[in-house]
């Protein structure tokens, strides 16, 4: 009964309760697709850093990550760990042998980063074979192919098909040379990957670095990056002792911080944006209350409890909340489907911006994250109450008498 | 009025040439052909020297022969003779720039500004100490620390300008006969991070030379590297077209 009534009253002022609830739908809506739109920019800012170079868990030695110690290599069965293969959670695993040294062409040398790697393995890791500009990826027979930054490619002038010498001191201190010939040339954005990385096979790698059949680390993917801490702490009893299995929030603590900030300053503008939606639902009902003292004074006298009227306003409030909260929503999913598929690309305006061992693409484009959706609907919700909450208090505390004789 | 001022400016010019001539340098000089005589001790106007090199890290160890010459300051080229896996690997230094030939790929490198303070050969010494040993004399503000009746102890400290590695490197040099004993490196904190020091003094020809060089960097305790001079000959008739990067190719 209360409940029809409630309705019944939303509808009485027409004009008012809809531009109310006009300004709940459109706030909702435009915060979904703004915080879509900035998980989309922390994915891509994630994605560039794991998905392009570290993945998202790295089985190494203890320390390795900070040091790169040529010496601190492990055996590259490794990778087939039982612990690794069965865990659910794990999509690929890539064994890497790392070395540092200088690549040259004719006179010109940069001194890069060079991953040994074994192609098909890798591919389930990283995703660099979706950002080619030329070539291909090194395939499972390329003896010496290389995949290699666009920077760097042209710092040194080489096309595919092109041979490259590599330089560096190998395990047993001698000088480590070798050619390889330039397969692929891929861009990321990232200048650091472009200007630095180079991919070549594991065998050549151990060859010129003289550590036959050993890898410095086993990189990873897992299905939901944001799970990969879990994960981590899950598989680590079931390791050896010796080695440490880090997720990549510890290999790029800022990027951790970037997106722990992210959540706070999802809640500071929900709330700013909200405490303004809130006023004009408290105005809205303070209005309808007080055109309706006469009213709740009949209701009153006629037997109704204060707790009923309290209920009574409090439940159109709520009811007000919830249609806004449906509409809302669904014009915020809509737009961020639109986003998600179309976006808008701004590669036209603005270059991609290294951030936080990240690198955020010149574009604007949205993804679903249940946050997202959760956190303004339920703030939608305790809004309404809030604001509902004097208008009702005013109208149970009437004295019947006093409400009935006003005009 | 001309001639006064012709004067004024000749006699002004004289003290100033007297003063750069006689004044400052008197003492200085000495420190510095000393220093200078010191790094170019295996070198003189050209020399062809064997060495053996020994290098022992935390990781491996391993001893290489090699075959040097060097034309005055500038021109340096050394030559691997053992092990066979590196034979031929050489570098050659013009000037400033340090190359390197690799026969493995048969490929001549230059080292580029960024690599310079890299190892050379897996040694403790840098590609840098190979191109700038040789300018200390020019580089850093020398003075006679302490001369005690055994020993002259040289300061060096980067003159103002100098893009130089070291914040400060100290000499240790017996008197007679003239041989270093030690040389110490700091770094820009003053820490001191490297210490060379040399014995086996032989004499070859008219110069007395200490024949063994032992390198220890002291943020790697344990870890040195030795040069040992087995053969040592001066004043070759060495053309500067024998520092050639052909030659680097072609032992």
């Amino acid at each position: 009964m209360l409940l029809t009534l409630a309705y019944r009253n939303l509808w009485r002022n027409q004009r008012r309760t809809l531009l109310t609830l006009s300004a709940m739908v459109v706030s909702a809506a435009l915060l979904i697709l703004a915080l879509g739109v900035f998980s989309g920019m922390f994915k891509d800012m994630l994605a560039s850093a794991t998905e392009q170079y570290y993945g998202h868990l790295v089985l190494a030695q203890p320390g390795y990550h900070l040091r790169r110690d040529l010496f601190a290599s492990l055996p590259a069965e490794l990778v087939d760990l039982p612990a690794l293969r069965d865990a659910p959670e794990i999509s690929g695993r890539s064994p890497r042998l790392r070395s540092f040294g200088l690549l040259s062409r004719r006179d010109t040398s940069q001194p890069v980063e060079l991953l040994g790697i074994i192609p098909e393995l890798e591919q389930q890791v990283t995703s660099l074979q979706h950002e080619l500009t030329a070539g291909r990826y090194p395939a499972a027979e390329d003896l010496n192919a290389a995949l290699i930054g666009q920077g760097l490619a042209h710092k040194l002038k080489v096309q595919p098909g092109d041979e490259l010498v590599f330089v560096t001191q190998a395990a047993d201190g001698s000088i480590g040379n070798d050619l390889l010939v330039v397969s692929g040339i891929f861009a990321t954005g990232d200048s650091r990957h472009d200007n630095n990385l180079v991919l070549a096979p594991l065998p050549w790698l151990q060859q010129v670095l003289v550590q036959p059949g050993r890898i410095h680390e086993v990189a990873m993917r897992v299905n939901d990056p944001m799970n990969a801490a879990q994960v981590a702490s899950r598989l680590t009893p079931l390791l050896p002792d010796h080695l440490k299995l880090l997720d990549w929030g510890i290999l790029l603590p800022e990027m951790r911080e970037v997106i722990a900030a992210y959540d706070v300053s999802r809640m500071i503008i929900v709330t700013i944006l909200y405490l303004a939606t809130g006023l004009g639902i408290l105005n809205t009902f303070f209005m309808s209350v007080m055109e309706r003292t006469r009213e709740f004074g009949i209701l009153m006298a006629q037997g109704m409890r204060p707790w009923a009227i309290r209920g009574l306003v409090l439940l159109e409030t709520l009811l007000l909340g919830s249609i806004a909260l449906t509409v809302g929503l669904l014009c915020g999913a809509l737009m961020t489907l639109y986003m998600q598929q179309v976006g808008i690309d701004l590669a036209g305006y603005i270059t991609p911006v290294t951030y936080a061992g990240g690198t955020i693409l010149p574009r604007l484009h949205a993804v679903f994250e249940p946050g997202n959706f959760a956190v303004p609907a339920g703030m939608l919700l305790l809004v309404s109450l809030f604001a509902g909450f004097l208008p009702a208090n005013r109208a149970a505390r009437l004295n019947p008498v006093a409400a009935v004789r006003e005009d | 009025m001309i001639l006064i001022h012709r004067k004024k400016i000749l006699t002004c010019l004289t003290t100033m040439l007297c003063l750069v001539l006689f004044s400052g340098p008197v003492l200085a000089l000495d420190v510095q052909s000393l220093i200078r005589e010191i790094e170019q001790q295996y070198m003189g106007a050209s020399s062809q020297a064997k060495t053996t090199m020994q290098v022992r890290t935390a990781n491996w160890e391993r001893t290489l022969e090699m075959e040097a010459w060097s034309l005055g300051r500038d021109y340096f080229l050394i030559r691997i003779l053992e092990p066979a896996k590196e034979r031929d690997v050489a570098t050659l230094k013009r000037n400033r720039e340090v190359w390197n030939y690799l026969p493995k790929v048969d490929r001549v490198i230059k080292v580029p500004p960024s690599m310079m303070g890299g190892s050379w050969m897996g040694s403790h010494i840098t590609n840098d100490d190979l191109v700038k040993a040789n300018h200390i004399d020019e580089e850093y503000q020398l003075r006679l620390l302490e001369e005690s009746a055994t020993h002259f102890v040289v300061e060096c400290l980067p003159k103002p300008e100098a893009a130089v590695v070291w914040g400060k490197i100290i000499y240790r040099v017996r008197k007679q006969p003239q041989v270093p004993e030690q040389v110490d490196y700091y770094d820009e904190e003053m820490v001191r991070v490297r210490e060379i020091h040399f014995d086996q003094i032989h004499q070859i020809g008219d110069r007395i030379v200490p024949l063994r060089l032992t390198v220890l960097p002291l943020e790697k305790p344990g870890e040195t590297t030795i040069f040992h001079y087995r053969e040592l000959v001066y004043d070759l008739p060495l053309e500067e077209s024998f520092f050639s990067l052909r030659n680097l190719k072609q032992p």
